[in-house]
């Protein structure tokens, strides 16, 4: 049976940790290396990191980290931020992300997720969604959440899918950061209409959020703080998730 | 004493850091190493040959050719010399490919690689499940029953004979995730993603078969 899969998700700058929202009181949680590394170890099912603060002297040494990190890891890593174009994706894989995450870059030029799937194969193009309510719909929103796009996230999600896409990362930025849990909702509205897998990621806190968020038919569950701050284990997280009945690889 | 030779294929399918890396680690301190096939080769010349893919059939299949490797790998083959394909260097053993196009495979081991058919599957299937092994081997031994791996795949092998699968996965219905007949190895899986488990069935290939 296909297990729930648990990601963390580490924020870069250069080659630390950071948390931090919307870029202000960025506070540093460690060496991305080293967390990368123990995450593999005690039961991440994959890895997610992001390059947050993607500029042009920043980037090499954010691709340095990404070699640094496929070297000690032996799951999947997925890796984002700063993508605009086809080579920044050649540029990562090369490096040794197994999969990269297009978010804003996918709005400005959709073709741009046709063109990477049809070079690199569907099931390394991961399309990053960040999205919040507006009016009556769950409207597509880019730029770490600070320009909302005129696009309606159910059609925009199924577009994705259609030009290519292997996955959908979903990030709300009504829950994100909030702890409050994630954004069933939202996330059941896309779950509902796609037929390739969904993350669900924003607002974890307590380890019942994991529960609700699997039971949106997300299949892999993404989580930043409650790790970094050591607040749970991933094992803690499985077994909680195991003794609901969900599959989780323990 | 003079090593064996490991082949890694780069079929440029997807990148082959993981799996490098993976047998680096395995044959340090073995009389082993590593050589990374990128054009035609001695097929006597080679102890293991391990060829990972992603991506579609179609394209790994014309890679190979593009890189002179198929002619010197189907002798390999033929030659029923100790091979490990992984993903899509599993399913171009099979006879032929719905992938894109209609593609003829190797037609090493019995099959058809189709797309998963059933109605409301995610697709790709994306994640870690778990093996049912229904024959023990020296390579999969009994101890990976109901371990789990990471698999990435949209297409699996279908009308293989039962006597070549060695292992099952279900995902919407059983389907082979392990083959194999005579040395040659394929798993639908990636092992180079699949922690400690993917390790030690690397291990088992290069040391035990």
């Amino acid at each position: 049976m296909l297990k729930t899969r648990i990601i963390p998700c580490l924020d870069v700058v250069k080659n630390k940790v950071v948390k931090g929202v919307n870029f202000k009181n960025v506070k540093v949680m460690g060496n991305a290396i080293e967390m990368a590394k123990f995450y593999s170890e005690t039961g991440a099912d994959e890895l997610c990191m992001l390059d947050i603060n993607a500029s042009y002297q920043n980037r090499k040494t954010f691709i340095k980290t990404v070699e640094s990190i496929a070297k000690v890891i032996n799951i999947p890593l997925t890796v984002g931020g700063g993508i605009s174009d086809l080579s920044d994706i050649t540029n990562l894989l090369n490096a040794g992300a197994d999969k990269v995450s297009i978010n804003s870059a996918a709005v400005k030029n959709p073709n741009l997720v046709r063109q990477a799937s049809l070079v690199h194969g569907s099931q390394c193009i991961v399309v990053a969604i960040d999205a919040k309510r507006f009016q009556e719909n769950f409207r597509v929103v880019i730029k770490g959440g600070r320009e909302l796009t005129a696009k309606k996230l159910v059609d925009w999600a199924l577009h994705v899918q259609k030009m290519g896409a292997g996955e959908i990362l979903l990030t709300s930025m009504d829950t994100d950061g909030v702890q409050e849990g994630f954004d069933v909702e939202m996330l059941r509205s896309i779950t509902s209409k796609l037929t390739i897998p969904v993350i669900a990621s924003g607002g974890v806190g307590k380890l019942e959020h994991f529960y609700k968020g699997h039971l949106t038919k997300s299949t892999g569950l993404l989580a930043a703080s409650v790790f970094h701050s050591g607040k749970y284990t991933i094992r803690q997280v499985k077994r909680f998730l195991d003794q609901k009945g969900v599959p989780v690889r323990l | 004493m003079k090593k064996k030779i490991i082949g890694l294929v780069d079929g440029q399918s997807g990148n082959i850091g993981s799996i490098k890396k993976a047998i680096k680690d395995i044959i340090q301190d073995k009389p082993y190493q590593l050589k990374i096939i990128q054009s035609d080769f001695n097929p006597n010349s080679f102890a293991k040959i391990i060829l990972p893919g992603q991506g579609a059939y179609a394209t790994l299949i014309s890679n190979l050719k593009k890189l002179n490797i198929y002619k010197s790998l189907k002798i390999y083959l033929e030659n029923n010399f100790p091979y490990l394909g992984i993903c899509v260097g599993m399913q171009i053993l099979s006879d032929v490919g719905y992938e894109e196009k209609i593609t003829k495979g190797l037609g090493i081991i019995q099959g058809k690689i189709k797309k998963f058919d059933k109605k409301n599957l995610i697709i790709p299937h994306m994640g870690w499940n778990s093996l049912q092994v229904n024959q023990e081997d020296k390579v999969l031994t009994s101890s990976f029953n109901e371990k789990d791996f990471y698999f990435v795949h949209s297409y699996i092998f279908e009308q293989a004979k039962k006597s070549d699968v060695l292992a099952t996965t279900k995902y919407g219905k059983n389907f082979p995730s392990v083959v194999k007949k005579g040395n040659v190895y394929g798993v639908q899986f990636h092992p180079e993603k699949s922690h400690k488990n993917g390790l030690q069935l690397i291990k088992n290939f290069i040391l035990n078969s």
